[in-house]
């Protein structure tokens, strides 16, 4: 519990490197592109004025060119990817922020007490860099995320059966969904999950942002978190080295 | 000792000149280069005939029909000359006891035509299964000579050079395996334990069937992809290969299938064309020696050589639904709703933490 006569005395954590916040804005505009021209793909129309069958290929916006689209945002979501992965080791809390530490006694405990405060019957909860709800939501939706791209990339690259991606990825793929429709299937649907997830992200991080004002929102674009002196997030761990989380703590 | 396919050739009467276009027509439908009609040749000229035996299980005989309608070569030529039939429950002049008694005594237990088949070629023989498996009660859904067919499907497949599965119901299980599958009804791929090549369709296209047996015939298991399916016929959507492509890419789609756009012959993707996900020939060899395939009639491609495809959705519906209790409903619904649902939620979480939290200033930690 944060009480109320502490006065303003904060100190800050730089939590993301720029190169994690501008992945996050690139993945971000990425599945944007993705999440809609991805329905235009499931439930096509046609975009322009039809003269003679053969005017609109290539001229208007159509399939063709909204699958182009789609796949090229499908690179840079993959390479993000990658690129993200790359990031787990070039910072501690790059990797560990994004576990879900179900083995620590503080992950059970905030979990409760998140959802006591989200619940508004606490009206503040124990200091956390990132709590473990959202820890929790991040782990699944870059899962998520990856199975788009595996299953995308599958059904991208059986159009050539002999090409890196259908070697890859696409055979046994296919082989394991057992016919390329089911891959369209799950493909949709984790689209609209990822989509509803996206949703309450942004909520979530305006409501921390104005309620529980811990600089939520800025976090991704300056890479900083403060958190009131005297109260030390619980998962300081996961972003300082031990010395550093004991010395914020006053214990040396 | 049997016969080379040549010399059984000349026996026919056939002359050389008709043998080497024979040796070039089959080259193109395997699937191979022109450069590899020597090769062929000296198959032809080397390789014994190869014996086949053919099974019927729980099926319509589709298959067959579609077989023996081979426009190229002709089944008839293929029977005769290239494998030697040896054992077939539905071509034969004879039939029933007449054939199965052929030998001294019959299947179950005693020996028939088939053991006798089976005694002579043992080790040599392709076996190919038409049609499903049905386990359910005992296998009793389908006797064949007094016997279960599950049983011959084993017990054959253990003397048998390769396996073949001809037809969707021998590949995937058929028809009779859609939901709730009654019989019981299982693919042969579940009950053996060897190569299998797998030539799924319902049917299958003639010169598909023809195309693997030659295969297997002269240089043996052709090139499968990761579910067993010979990739020179099986290595393309059909949507890949589809001559109404261009309005698909255009966005050019048939809305309803007596609409204009239908009469103009745009794109079957909106009233359910399976071509987009189904693994076959018919966009390129066609039907009946390439004069038509369904897409080109204008109906939409409802994938029968792909796995399960009778439990996929309303054929005419491009994606099935997602199943809620006792409806189902297009994915793209349920993500609206369930949008709107959370939009809502939020925006009363939005106004009650505005009043519960009001008041609270920055520097009040
Ligand atoms: C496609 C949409 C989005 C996805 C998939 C997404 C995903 C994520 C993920 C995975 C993280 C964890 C970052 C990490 O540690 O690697 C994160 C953090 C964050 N996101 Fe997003 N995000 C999306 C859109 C947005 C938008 C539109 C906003 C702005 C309103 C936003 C604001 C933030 C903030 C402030 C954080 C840091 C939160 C924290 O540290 O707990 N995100 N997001
Ligand atoms: C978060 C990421 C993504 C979202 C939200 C998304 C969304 C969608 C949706 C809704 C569809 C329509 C499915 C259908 O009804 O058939 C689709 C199709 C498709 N997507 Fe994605 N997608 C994503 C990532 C990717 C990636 C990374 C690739 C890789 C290139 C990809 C490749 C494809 C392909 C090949 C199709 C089928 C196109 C066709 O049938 O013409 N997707 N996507
Ligand atoms: S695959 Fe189709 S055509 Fe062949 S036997 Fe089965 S139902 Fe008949
Ligand atoms: S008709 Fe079917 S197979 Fe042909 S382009 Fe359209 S969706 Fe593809």
């Amino acid at each position: 519990m944060i009480p109320n006569v502490v006065k303003k005395s904060f100190y800050r954590f730089y939590l993301f490197q720029p190169g994690l916040r501008i992945w996050h804005w690139v993945q971000f505009l990425a599945i944007f592109v993705l999440f809609f021209t991805g329905l235009y793909i499931g439930n096509p129309f046609f975009i322009g004025s039809i003269l003679d069958p053969t005017d609109a290929y290539g001229k208007a916006l159509c399939m063709d060119l909204i699958r182009l689209i789609h796949f090229a945002a499908g690179y840079v979501l993959l390479f993000g990817f990658i690129y993200r992965l790359f990031l787990m080791v070039t910072k501690k809390s790059h990797f560990w922020l994004l576990i879900p530490k179900f083995w620590k006694g503080w992950f059970w405990k905030g979990i409760f007490d998140v959802l006591l405060f989200y619940t508004f019957i606490k009206k503040s909860h124990i200091p956390l860099v990132r709590n473990p709800l959202a820890r929790t939501a991040y782990f699944f939706v870059m899962l998520l995320i990856l199975f788009e791209i595996w299953t995308g990339f599958a059904m991208y690259g059986l159009s050539n059966p002999d090409g890196f991606w259908a070697k890859f990825l696409g055979n046994w793929t296919l082989a394991l969904f057992g016919s390329e429709y089911e891959l369209h299937f799950w493909h949709h649907v984790v689209a609209w999950i990822i989509a509803l997830f996206v949703m309450v992200h942004v909520y979530m991080v305006f409501f921390n942002d104005f309620i529980a004002k811990e600089g939520e929102l800025s976090s991704m674009t300056s890479g900083v978190k403060f958190f009131p002196e005297g109260h030390l997030p619980y998962d300081c761990d996961d972003v300082a080295s031990k010395e550093e989380c004991k010395r914020l703590k006053g214990e040396t | 000792m049997g016969k080379t396919y040549w010399e059984a050739f000349k026996e026919a009467g056939i002359s050389r000149r008709e043998f080497l276009k024979f040796a070039t027509y089959i080259t193109g439908l395997m699937g191979l280069a022109p450069s590899m009609v020597p090769k062929v040749v000296e198959a032809l000229e080397t390789k014994e005939r190869i014996p086949v035996i053919w099974l019927h299980g729980l099926e319509c005989t589709g298959c067959t029909e579609s077989f023996i309608r081979s426009n190229a070569p002709y089944a008839s030529d293929l029977l005769l000359n290239v494998i030697t039939l040896e054992y077939d429950e539905t071509l034969p002049a004879a039939a029933g006891i007449l054939y199965e008694e052929n030998g001294k005594m019959v299947r179950s237990g005693l020996v028939g035509h088939l053991d006798k088949v089976v005694e002579e070629y043992k080790g040599k023989y392709i076996l190919v299964y038409e049609g499903g498996v049905p386990l359910g009660n005992d296998g009793r859904y389908c006797i064949v000579a007094g016997r279960p067919y599950k049983e011959d499907v084993i017990e054959l497949a253990k003397h048998a050079a390769v396996l073949m599965s001809v037809g969707t119901c021998a590949s995937w299980g058929g028809i009779q395996a859609a939901r709730p599958n009654p019989t019981h009804s299982v693919p042969v791929s579940d009950l053996v334990n060897k190569p299998l090549i797998k030539v799924p369709g319902c049917p299958p296209i003639p010169e598909v069937i023809t195309g693997t047996i030659l295969h297997l015939a002269l240089f043996g298991m052709p090139p499968l992809d990761d579910q067993g399916r010979p990739k020179q016929f099986f290595g393309n959507r059909i949507h890949d290969t589809c001559y109404r492509r261009p309005f698909f890419n255009a966005g050019q789609f048939v809305e309803k299938p007596d609409d204009d756009a239908a009469k103009k012959g745009w794109c079957l993707y909106k009233i359910g064309c399976r071509g987009p996900t189904t693994y076959a020939s018919c966009g390129n060899l066609r039907w009946f020696g390439g004069i038509s395939y369904p897409i080109q009639s204008g109906a939409p491609c409802i994938g029968c050589a792909d796995k399960n495809f009778w439990d996929k959705g309303p054929f005419f519906q491009r994606e099935k639904g997602i199943v809620l209790p006792n409806v189902e409903v297009d994915a793209d619904k349920v993500g609206v709703a369930a949008a709107a649902v959370t939009a809502g939620a939020l925006a009363v979480h939005a106004i009650a933490a505005g009043i519960r939290h009001a008041g609270e200033k920055d520097d009040e930690h």
